[in-house]
């Protein structure tokens, strides 16, 4: 446990902690129960695909594509359900297949094509929307399926399923980064590509599986954002990637790669959240509520990139001796 | 020199602490026109803070700065250049994309009356700067495509450029090869006869003693030896740097067996590897030796699977093996540790754990899932056995000196159990007490059957630390030597001019 409850999880989890006592103690009805469940619906979808997003992101890499992909796979997935009809036990596993394929894909063009990561999921995020429109002449398909809304709907003993969704995948996650072979890859490849190399790790699988796994997330994310509203729409999913990408900063990730915790994405993804609902219930506009993300974006880099000079500011103001080191 | 003279630039007491460490106390010294001053220490001596606070980087604390015996101050890197002190950084300040011109005047550009870019009187200016260097590179060349030590010598140019009346170097050899680093001391010869007065940080001992006139040793940010106190003998500097007697400065042990492990014939790549063949014994230490770009590295990297053979045949343990990747080399039990440990070797963002066991993850990972009990019983091992900083354990590596994170590096092919270990200049930049912790390394190594191949610029170190020698010329091995029997001379002249010798040894 010491291991995945490490100091990365302190700043965004204080982070976190310091934004609801805010909403709390400024929105009365933000600690009803009712909102309450809903906020764990309203982090989910954009928290699961922010354990993609997160993952290629500690290997070196970024993908822009998880947004469009949503469109793209509800909109299949509403044809498969509504005009060919497959049956649901089918097509839903059917679909996170092709999210791992289309990741699979968008893995191998980067990590084997050398095209970087940036360039090919922004084709991505271009190319996947215009597939999307291409179905059923541009427009939403409605009334998937009765037994898709429980999927994102249904509670267990009273909890959301979606509560379960996230503490399942953040686990298996969790258990992944920290204690697999796999995960291990992933931060080499992200901390020192060179290096990696040369100590025998297939850093180009290791990339292209980055992006099998945000594929399949992004795709668990849409059959829960298809079932949530029980229909597929070419317009789903807009700047769905870029919230994810926020969830993984604010949760103290580097772009740069190799640090960054899996855990600390969830408490990004819920922070993020928090201040949205606090937004909403205080009936603030769409526009405030970007402008408010924006700023908690910069902040969360901000305080990561000035570590040194907050401690030393810290270390002045309590006088106390931060550790620093002299050559 | 008469100690009477004012000195250029004297710097009393000057105490500069970081939070939770005191990096210079009180240190002093004194900088005389025409003479080149060693300046030198193990690794957090204080030496680096130093510089930054001679170069203007940063401010002391308290402490005095005469610039011929006038208090002044350098309020910053500019500033410093205007006081004629040019600082030429280990890691170098050139643009690899500029012309060699734009990079000597990078910054001071000579304009045209309309206050466009002279092109015409930089390159003119930058050839005569060249020109008095004694150093004949065109203006136009792109600096990326010279060789590391042409670049050395244009960050040199830059401080010509702008007339410093003082020099500082930082580890300016840490990247050449013999002929270069002669050339260089050649120019700073010659730098000191026209009155400049050059600080030079290195830790190559070697060099040291040829090149400096007086010397100051830094230990725990306190000067040990002010200039004079100390005589400029390697000895002498060595106990006055680790502050004890060095029993043995190379500790080489004689492991080497008769049975063949690794042999590779008429090997030929792309990079330039050209026909070399050598054999490897178990337990043996084979030392490559050669100017930069010789095809040392090259060799090192087509028996590695890095560079595809275009001829050529490898066996180890007889068997005939083709790796076509790092991967499959390691596989097969070799092991590379690369020169540039910074850039090809750690990973900053791990422990030592994670850098130790990086080469090993399948060996301890069971369906994929690590034992991560075994990877800190492992770590902990090694840690204790190589004397590696207990810090390690807790802290990504990035917090250690360059010693502990070369023993790292070593450590992971220690712990993959590697048969072959191809070490690329593992010294490099690290100070005298960790050099020959690696030192004791390779015995260590090669005493549990282990063979090893030696790259290293240092020619003492090859020397003392090979079994055998294989002289690297043009991507070929020209001959192979028994270590003993070569001399320095003899590595500098193989290095320097062998195309005026005539080959007298038969090929090995």
């Amino acid at each position: 446990m010491k291991r995945i409850i490490d100091a990365q999880l302190i700043g965004p989890f204080a982070a976190m902690a310091i934004v609801a006592l805010i909403v709390a103690l400024t929105t009365e009805r933000f600690l009803n129960p009712s909102n309450l469940s809903n906020l764990s619906l309203q982090v989910c979808i954009v928290a699961l695909i922010a354990i993609g997003a997160s993952i290629v992101i500690f290997a070196a890499g970024i993908d822009l594509s998880s947004g469009s992909m949503v469109a793209l796979l509800t909109m299949l997935l509403a044809e498969a359900l509504k005009f060919m009809r497959v049956p649901l036990a089918l097509a839903a596993p059917l679909m996170l297949v092709v999210g791992a394929l289309l990741g699979l894909v968008l893995g191998v063009i980067t990590a084997y094509g050398r095209i970087p990561a940036f360039i090919t999921t922004l084709a991505a995020l271009i190319g996947f929307r215009g597939l999307a429109l291409t179905m059923n002449n541009g427009s939403p398909i409605f009334s998937l399926d009765p037994a898709l809304e429980p999927l994102f709907y249904g509670q267990l003993f009273g909890v959301p399923l979606a509560f379960f969704y996230l503490v399942a995948f953040y686990c298996l996650a969790a258990f992944m980064m920290n204690f697999t072979k796999l995960g291990r890859e992933i931060y080499a490849v992200g901390g020192n590509p060179a290096a990696a190399q040369l100590t025998g790790i297939n850093v180009r699988r290791v990339r292209a599986t980055t992006f099998v796994i945000a594929g399949f997330m992004t795709a668990v994310g849409a059959l829960l954002m298809a079932a949530r509203l029980n229909s597929g729409s070419p317009n789903y999913g807009q700047t769905m990637e870029l919230q994810a990408i926020a969830a993984a900063v604010v949760g103290g990730a580097s772009l740069a790669g190799g640090r960054g915790n899996i855990l600390a994405t969830l408490m990004g993804a819920m922070t993020i959240v928090i201040v949205q609902n606090g937004l909403n219930l205080n009936a603030a506009p769409s526009s405030v509520q970007n402008i408010v993300l924006g700023l908690i974006i910069l902040l969360a880099v901000g305080v990561d990139m000035w570590r040194a000079e907050i401690s030393e500011i810290l270390s002045k103001l309590f006088g106390r001796s931060a550790s620093s080191k002299a050559t | 020199m008469s100690v009477e003279a004012t000195p250029l630039w004297e710097f009393v007491d000057i105490t500069k602490a970081y939070p939770g460490v005191l990096a210079n106390d009180k240190v002093c010294i004194k900088l005389l026109e025409g003479s080149i001053h060693g300046l030198l220490g193990e690794n957090g001596c204080g030496k680096s803070t130093m510089i930054k606070t001679l170069s203007g980087v940063q401010q002391p604390d308290s402490g005095k700065i005469l610039f011929k015996g006038n208090e002044v101050e350098i309020t910053d890197p500019q500033d410093a250049r205007d006081k004629g002190i040019a600082t030429v950084f280990q890691e170098f300040s050139i643009v690899p994309t500029l012309s060699v011109g734009e990079n000597i005047f990078l910054g001071n550009m000579p304009r045209s009356r309309f206050g466009m870019i002279d092109w015409k009187k930089i390159h003119s200016d930058a050839a005569a700067v060249l020109k008095e260097m004694e150093v004949d590179i065109p203006t136009e060349a792109i600096v990326g495509h010279l060789s590391v030590g042409e670049q050395q010598l244009v960050e040199i140019a830059k401080a010509i450029a702008i007339d410093a009346r003082m020099i500082i170097l930082d580890e300016p050899t840490a990247a050449l090869g013999m002929d270069e680093i002669e050339r260089l001391h050649q120019l700073l010869r010659k730098m000191r006869s026209r009155g400049t007065a050059i600080l030079y940080v290195s830790h190559r001992l070697d060099e040291v003693e040829r090149i400096v006139d007086e010397v100051t040793i830094l230990r725990g940010g306190r000067v040990v030896r002010a200039s004079g106190q100390t005589e400029i003998k390697i000895a002498q500097i060595v106990k006055a740097m680790v502050g004890e007697d060095i029993a043995e400065h190379y500790p080489k042990e004689h492991n080497a067996t008769g049975d063949i492990v690794l042999q590779a014939t008429g090997l030929s790549t792309k990079s330039g590897v050209a026909d070399a063949t050598l054999i490897l014994h178990k337990g043996e230490v084979l030392g490559l030796g050669g100017v930069l770009g010789s095809g040392r590295t090259e060799i090192a990297r087509a028996l590695f699977g890095v560079d595809p053979l275009l001829k050529g045949e490898v066996k180890l343990n007889s068997k005939t093996v083709r790796f076509r990747s790092e991967m499959e080399a390691i596989q097969a039990g070799l092991a590379l540790v690369p020169e540039n440990r910074k850039f090809d070797g750690l990973f900053f963002n791990f422990r030592a754990s994670g850098n130790i066991t990086a080469a090993s993850l399948g060996r301890i990972s069971k369906l994929g899932v690590l034992d991560l009990k075994a990877e800190e019983r492992g770590t902990h091992k090694l840690i204790e056995e190589l004397e590696i900083s207990k810090q390690a354990e807790e802290k990504t590596v990035n917090y250690l000196s360059g010693g502990n994170q070369q023993k790292i590096v070593i450590a992971r092919w220690l712990f993959s159990d590697a048969d072959v270990l191809i070490f690329d200049e593992p010294t490099q930049g690290i100070d005298i007490g960790a050099k020959i912790a690696v030192y004791k390394l390779i015995n260590a190594l090669t005493r549990a059957g282990k063979s090893i191949i030696l790259i290293s610029s240092d020619h003492d170190e090859l020397l003392a630390m090979s079994d055998r020698i294989a002289v690297v010329e043009q991507g070929t091995i020209k001959r192979i030597v028994e270590a003993t029997k070569l001399t320095h001379g003899d590595l500098v002249r193989a290095s320097a001019d062998i195309p005026h010798q005539p080959a007298t040894v038969a090929h090995a």
